[in-house]
């Protein structure tokens, strides 16, 4: 009889930590097991694959390569287009993040409650996020181009003869990141109306009896309860700006030479006209980089900044 | 209230779009001419035999050509209805896709090997010197898709015979002689330029599609350094050449901008204006393929379009033309049906077929014996006694200058550059890149 | 009174924004109802309602065609973006443990790998696998691509959902995975359809992946069929411009049915995060 017991009593402690470990959490981990598989196989697969393209001497098509060390990075940081390039990414990249959501924010405010037809006014502002960058590049191009712009006639209109908007890279840069700006502005507002809409009204109705200005209450109850939305679209407006691509190639192609061009389509010319895949994938390590160092640090100071709220 | 009169009229535009698409199935001259990528030949049904399917790019984009490249692959499915195939054209994104294709080695049984079946292509292609049509390659272009040890690598359609394309009226108007000489095509222009008033600026670049750029430098290097009695050819080749002596080749580019002969929105002009340009006689010369002509045509019918050869830039030099592949098939070695790729190749080189091609591109044929007969056919007559070499870059300079080309011409033009830097320039690149 | 004038301020203001907003479409617009040869100015109207460029641009790029694939693996794509992402999201918003953190991570910073650096290896590893030219492999690549933001927007989203509903099912007998299916999964309704509207959205409009990983006549999507038409002889403008316009359509319909539910998806997925 006593194995017996013993027997049920090692099934019931089966059972029970059977039952524990379905109720424990880890066991929950199944379910981004199928995610995981497909990250795995379809990016960081193909990543680390392409690490080892940077420390070679590649073409970019042929079947004959050497591995040649560090050459590319050394050829990459002394190269100074890359730092022009360099450059002009943050300038895409900040630049258009900090115009995003200010103005996103300030639509957002106006588009809030009060105004007729704020939901037309939405989607129009939205719609340039659902048109494809390429698309949206060339519609900008009729826009800006010298001969026949839409802009230019304007210009021609006042002046005379039309200005070449997008020959001089130190005003081209700043054009492109406006661009970007236009397009993606929708999205923070969308982001800011939503972080609006889930502001409880029994804040701004205490604030009121407590007799606060507007401006207060919008410095000391909205700001401070935007801050979570501001973070996502933050960060959301950083990746997508420092990866900007299209919009630069439909309008300047990265042009003249190297000086509007970003990382991402520096990268692409070395890549399949240069036949430089090596300097390529050095570049894509380097934007890599940049962009998880940029975006680490944000989010470091912005969470801590809505921690601290 | 609003937002129902905001969905009457998308749904009201979406009825608008619709009706009008369905109404016409098959309106306008146009439509006529049938979709880009249409997969061809389907075979008759039933004929028992397993079918065989080939793939095949096509790197042009021109419709009257992708008609023709069409009806020759229909007729060759007709005669051979075992085998279907599946024909993709792609202009802008060819070369890219098919790098790629190459990385991971997954080529079309047949592709267009367009100025690099040697080069870039050639580690990839089949031997075609066993295929009837090899011994009528050209003279000018056998040893093009040639190498030494006698491996054919592509058949060549038509072959690229390039000087300058012009406006022929517009010469007649002013009374100027087709230029012999690049002083004189330079006095040529300032002179179209100040007799149209402004209008007319005689060179039309792309700094955006910074190619046309890269072609100028490439079609004026041979005058400059090839042509001539005198010529750099050997060092070239030797890589014992001076490169302070390619200086007056990028002068020359900035020579035509300081003239104001160059379109003054050069840096952000794109290539895909020029044909409007020209139809409208704002553009005198072009350095562009005869394609390009279907373009302006396109906008004005009637303006007729003449190619003059290089004018020289070595005093005692005479004109010449710019030679090369221009529409080629080429076989890939690893093509599961090597067989079926060839016979398509053979039907491709028949007379009447590679007539049809030579016609419609305007580009001469790249097999002898071809009867032609298009708008260019007279002035290719005409120049029958020009000498002919091949385009620079591919003879002289290492895989992966063209780029260089074109990005440093930009500069170039942009002032941020110098003549004497663009020729350092060069020669730093062309060592980086003959070490491989 | 006052209450009035604001209202009439902020509906000016509005319309002006409106009004600068929709300037490109409006240049888009004229564009593409312009016969090729008519060179008037862009901020021309035509005079006449040119419906060639939509025509030709629908038959020359079989848009037809084109607007089914795209559909296909749009919808096929979301739907499997949804399932994985939900599941991947739930045990990262609710079990933080140190391994998830990590895990949590590696699916985020997907979002910065740039395409380009792995194009070459990516296309080596589906022509051997074998699937080039298949609708799963783009459509499994579309899916990996998205679930980053997917996965992003549905963690902060259950994260906002209070804890005590899961103890009342788990005191109900449910496991967690179940209470998940039970309990979870119809709260998630406002942020997928943020996550729908974004996502469908960037497969609609993806250009690289189809170009690549697409390559057959008749499974090409509607922006490599549009592509075709910048030529290097002439870009059809008009084709363009008009082709735009019908591919924006399905997606700017999307946006409006769903945008309610957007702005309340965003709401908990991404701002209470």
């Amino acid at each position: 009889m006593k194995p017996n017991v013993v027997v049920t009593k090692a099934g019931q402690r089966r059972t029970t930590q059977m039952r524990r470990l379905a109720k424990s959490p880890v066991m929950l981990n199944w379910m981004y097991l199928p995610a995981l598989l497909l990250f795995a196989v379809f990016i960081y697969y193909p990543f680390f694959r392409g690490l080892l393209i940077s420390f070679t001497d590649w073409d970019g098509y042929s079947q004959i390569f050497h591995y040649i060390g560090i050459d590319n990075y050394k050829r990459m940081l002394s190269d100074s287009r890359v730092h022009t390039v360099i450059i002009n990414t943050l300038i895409y990249g900040l630049g258009s993040t900090l115009f995003q959501n200010i103005i996103g924010l300030l639509y957002a405010l106006l588009l809030n409650k009060h105004g007729k037809g704020r939901t037309f006014v939405r989607v129009i502002v939205y719609i340039p996020a659902i048109v494809s960058p390429i698309i949206m590049g060339y519609i900008w191009y009729f826009l800006l181009q010298y001969n026949g712009g839409a802009i230019n006639d304007i210009i021609t209109a006042f002046t005379g003869h039309p200005v070449n908007l997008l020959a001089d890279p130190k005003v081209n840069v700043w054009i492109i990141m406006v661009v970007n700006t236009y397009q993606f502005l929708g999205v923070a507002m969308m982001i800011f109306l939503s972080g609006l809409q889930s502001i409880s009204k029994d804040y701004y109705e205490a604030a009121e009896i407590d007799g606060a200005s507007p401006m207060n209450r919008f410095f000391n109850i909205t700001f401070p309860l935007l801050a979570p939305a501001l973070t996502t679209s933050i960060i959301l407006n950083l990746i997508g700006g420092l990866k900007l691509f299209d919009v630069i190639a439909a309008l300047t192609n990265g042009g003249p030479g190297y000086a509007s061009a970003s990382l991402s389509t520096m990268m692409y010319q070395l890549y399949f006209a240069r036949q430089d895949a090596g300097l390529a994938a050095s570049l894509g390590n380097l934007m890599f980089l940049l962009i998880t160092v940029i975006s680490l640090t944000s989010l470091y100071f912005l969470r801590r900044k809505e921690l601290s709220q | 209230m609003k937002k129902r009169a905001f969905w009457f009229m998308t749904l009201a535009m979406l009825l608008v779009i619709f009706s009008g698409c369905s109404s016409r199935p098959d309106g306008g001259s146009i439509s006529a001419s049938g979709g880009d990528n249409a997969e061809t030949g389907s075979g008759k049904i039933g004929s028992g035999k397993a079918k065989t399917t080939l793939s095949m790019m096509v790197n042009i984009s021109d419709e009257s050509l992708t008609k023709a490249y069409r009806e020759i692959v229909d007729g060759f499915t007709k005669e051979n209805p075992d085998i279907s195939v599946n024909l993709q054209f792609d202009s802008n994104g060819y070369e890219n896709t098919m790098k790629v294709k190459m990385a991971a080695n997954d080529l079309p049984d047949i592709f267009d090997t367009h100025g690099w079946a040697k080069i870039r292509y050639g580690e990839y292609l089949a031997d075609l010197r066993d295929e009837p049509w090899a011994s009528q390659l050209t003279d000018t272009i056998r040893n093009v898709v040639t190498d030494e040890n006698g491996k054919v690598y592509a058949l060549v359609l038509t072959e690229a015979k390039d000087g300058m394309l012009y406006n022929v009226d517009m010469l007649e108007k002013y009374g100027i002689e087709v230029p012999r000489t690049f002083d004189e095509l330079v006095a040529a222009g300032e002179k179209i330029k100040k007799e149209s008033g402004g209008k007319t600026i005689p060179f039309y670049l792309s700094g955006i599609d910074d190619s046309t750029i890269g072609q100028y430098l490439d079609q004026f290097a041979n005058p400059l350094l090839i042509t001539a009695k005198n010529n750099e050819a050997d060092a070239l080749l030797k890589g014992t050449f001076d490169w302070s002596h390619i200086t007056p080749l990028a002068q020359s580019l900035l020579t035509l901008k300081e003239k104001g002969l160059i379109n003054e929105d050069v840096l952000t002009a794109k290539r895909s204006d020029l044909p409007a340009a020209f139809a409208a006689e704002k553009v005198t010369f072009a350095l562009v393929g005869p394609a390009f002509m279907d373009s302006v045509h396109e906008i004005a019918p009637n303006m007729k379009i003449g190619i003059m050869p290089l004018p020289a830039m070595v005093a005692g030099d005479e004109p010449t033309f710019a030679g090369g592949e221009r529409n080629t098939l080429a076989v890939w070695k690893d093509s599961k049906h090597l067989d079926e790729a060839k016979k398509l190749l053979q039907y491709f080189a028949k007379p009447e077929n590679m007539a049809k091609l030579s016609n419609v591109s305007k580009n001469p044929p790249g097999l002898k014996d071809i009867k032609t007969d298009h708008e260019l056919t007279p002035y290719y007559d005409k120049y029958a006694s020009i000498r002919v070499f091949p385009y620079f870059d591919r003879v002289y300079l290492p895989n992966g200058m063209w780029d260089v080309l074109c990005k440093n011409g930009t500069e170039l033009l942009a002032g941020r550059m110098t003549p004497e830097q663009f020729s350092e320039s060069m020669k730093t690149e062309v060592e980086r890149l003959s070490k491989k | 009174m006052k209450q009035r004038k604001r209202t009439v301020m902020y509906t000016v203001i509005g319309l002006f924004v409106a009004l600068v907003h929709i300037i490109p479409f409006y240049i888009l617009l004229t564009v593409s109802f312009k016969d090729m040869r008519d060179m008037s100015s862009k901020w021309a109207f035509p005079g006449y309602w040119f419906m060639g460029n939509f025509m030709s641009a629908w038959q020359n790029a079989h848009l037809g065609r084109a607007f089914l694939n795209t559909g296909v693996i749009t919808v096929m794509s979301v739907v499997l973006i949804l399932i994985f992402g939900s599941l991947a999201a739930f045990p990262l918003a609710r079990y933080q443990s140190k391994l998830n953190k990590w895990v949590y991570g590696i699916f985020v910073s997907a979002l910065i790998v740039p395409p380009l650096t792995i194009l070459v290896p990516l296309y080596k590893l589906f022509v051997d696998i074998g699937f080039m030219n298949t609708y799963y492999g783009i459509v499994l690549l579309h899916v990996t691509f998205q679930l980053s933001m997917a996965i992003f927007l549905y963690t902060s989203f259950i994260g906002t959902i209070p804890r005590e509903l899961d103890e009342a099912a788990m005191i109900d007998g449910a496991t967690k995975t179940g209470m998940f299916f039970r309990i979870i999964m119809p709260l998630l309704k406002p942020v997928t359809a943020t996550i729908v509207i974004m996502n469908a959205n960037s497969i609609w409009n993806d250009y690289q992946f189809s170009l690549f990983f697409l390559q057959k006549a008749d499974s090409r999507t509607i922006t490599v069929a549009l592509s075709s038409f910048f030529g290097e002889n002439s870009a059809q403008i008009g084709w363009i411009a008009a082709g735009s316009l019908m591919a924006a359509i399905p997606s700017i319909l999307v946006y409006i049915l769903l945008q309610k539910y957007f702005v309340d998806g965003i709401a908990a997925g991404a701002v209470k995060g």
